[in-house]
């Protein structure tokens, strides 16, 4: 689809026409799907967040300007969707937990810490490092993924998300805080 | 005396951000403390690779499309569409039929006499309040008939959709369309008039036409099954026959009760 046959289509979609959102949603919704997933960390979530953004999508088409870009407009409503959702999860869980950082909460225990045949398997890492993923609060998971696997910067990210740049920058750094700490224990048995 | 970098700007100088990169990488030549804070730093960093994401085929997003599109949602419309949708040509003759039905409607409640049913007690209506509940049931009576056509017509669709063979419904969904919008109209009248019962099965109606309006015009088995169990599943061919012969009944009653019933005539020898 070029850019004048895509602004049509929105043009069209903008209008009401569904069949013109269905064009919108199939070319959208791999990428979509992608960003969820990287968010999330869950397929089973990042299903239902590819659902919801595009329902919010279609449900706000009427904000959107036609001037901006769909798929950074798209973006910022996926990013959301996947906050709210870390966040209803998280409440459903009844996980407390607030934006400070909490070092014992993030200690392991001991006899989970493996040994060093079993560091050097790279299975091994990847589930410490999404346990450790896990146990960021949803805002720091966002701004970490956004800047750390998105490679979005700073100022993107307070955009993306609806934050002060401030706000934006010290989640990120929080996020990097706690995952330093939970992933010390890999490092220090590299090392 | 030296000045360190903190985590969170040597946090930033590995994502390439910050302000005083020529700085942090000079000092970090010259000062241990922070290269071993930035090696760290970067060390964790570098263990947590993207996550690999489950492969989607190219058939995903129609696969996201049929999952969404039985849920899409009124859109906000933007001030633009709501007065350009109004000059549609379609919604311009919808309306105009529906300005006739209103204006007949007036013309009977001010023009046709209440006929006497034989054998009844003749109400005679002499005050202002007893000329409007005769306009009011002539325009119920309209109503009515106008409702038991369309269910009628309705019924028709719903029909034919359940025993359409797979493939193409355009036809339907023409018949289906220029039902809707006037499906829209006669629920609206029939929330004013107080016929909740009627209101409530247009209503189940719209939904189904709005199915069959937005589905794809060469359905697939799968979709066509799915409306047809919808339908089935709300009973909806039952109910639109049994309100069709319900107000048929009531079209033809002499002296029928009408939801409003708060009617005042008074009766004089």
């Amino acid at each position: 689809m070029d850019a004048t046959e895509a602004a049509a289509v929105l043009a069209r979609a903008r209008q009401g026409d569904s069949d013109a959102f269905r064009a919108l949603v199939e070319q959208h919704s791999r990428s979509v799907f992608r960003l969820a997933f990287r968010m999330t960390g869950n397929e089973q979530d990042a299903e239902d967040v590819v659902q919801e953004s595009f329902l919010r999508a279609y449900r706000q088409l009427g904000r959107f300007e036609s001037r901006a870009n769909f798929g950074t407009w798209l973006y910022r409503i996926v990013s959301n969707c996947s906050v709210d959702l870390m966040r209803s999860k998280q409440a459903r869980h009844d996980q407390v937990r607030g934006d400070s950082l909490d070092e014992g909460a993030m200690e392991l225990p001991a006899a989970d810490v493996p040994g060093p045949e079993r560091m050097a398997q790279s299975a091994e890492i990847d589930r410490r490092v999404q346990h450790a993923l896990q146990e960021l609060s949803p805002l720091e998971r966002a701004a970490f993924t956004l800047r750390h696997y998105e490679g979005r910067s700073i100022d993107e990210i307070s955009a993306t998300l609806g934050l002060g740049t401030s706000a934006a920058k010290h989640s990120v750094f929080r996020a990097v805080k706690k995952l330093r700490i939970a992933l010390a224990p890999l490092r220090s048995q590299e090392s | 005396m030296t000045h360190h970098f903190s985590e969170d700007e040597l946090t930033l100088y590995y994502y390439g951000e910050g302000r005083r990169r020529h700085d942090i990488e000079r000092h970090l030549e010259s000062c241990a403390a922070c290269a071993a804070t930035h090696r760290e730093i970067a060390g964790t960093l570098a263990m947590i690779a993207a996550p690999e994401v489950p492969e989607r085929g190219d058939q995903y997003g129609l696969e996201v499309w049929q999952r969404i599109r039985h849920k899409l949602p009124e859109p906000e419309p933007s001030a633009w569409s709501t007065l350009t949708s109004l000059f549609r040509p379609g919604r311009l003759a919808i309306a105009a039929a529906a300005a006739i039905v209103v204006l007949a409607a007036f013309t009977a409640g001010r023009v046709w006499p209440r006929l006497p049913a034989a054998g009844t007690p003749q109400p005679v209506t002499t005050t202002a309040a007893g000329s409007m509940t005769a306009g009011s049931d002539s325009r119920q009576r309209i109503l009515l008939t106008s409702v038991a056509d369309h269910l009628d017509q309705s019924e028709r669709v719903l029909t034919d959709i359940m025993n359409a063979p797979r493939g193409d419904i355009s036809a339907e969904q023409r018949w289906a369309n220029d039902l809707l919008d006037a499906s829209r109209l006669y629920r609206q009248d029939a929330v004013d008039a107080g016929e909740r019962s009627v209101a409530a099965i247009l209503d189940d109606l719209e939904r189904s036409l709005i199915e069959i309006v937005n589905s794809p015009s060469k359905i697939s088995a799968a979709d066509l099954e799915q409306i047809r169990r919808r339908i089935d599943a709300a009973s909806l061919l039952f109910k639109v026959r049994v309100m069709s012969d319900e107000l048929r009944k009531r079209e033809d009653a002499p002296d029928r009760s009408t939801p409003r019933s708060s009617t005042s005539t008074r009766v004089t020898s």
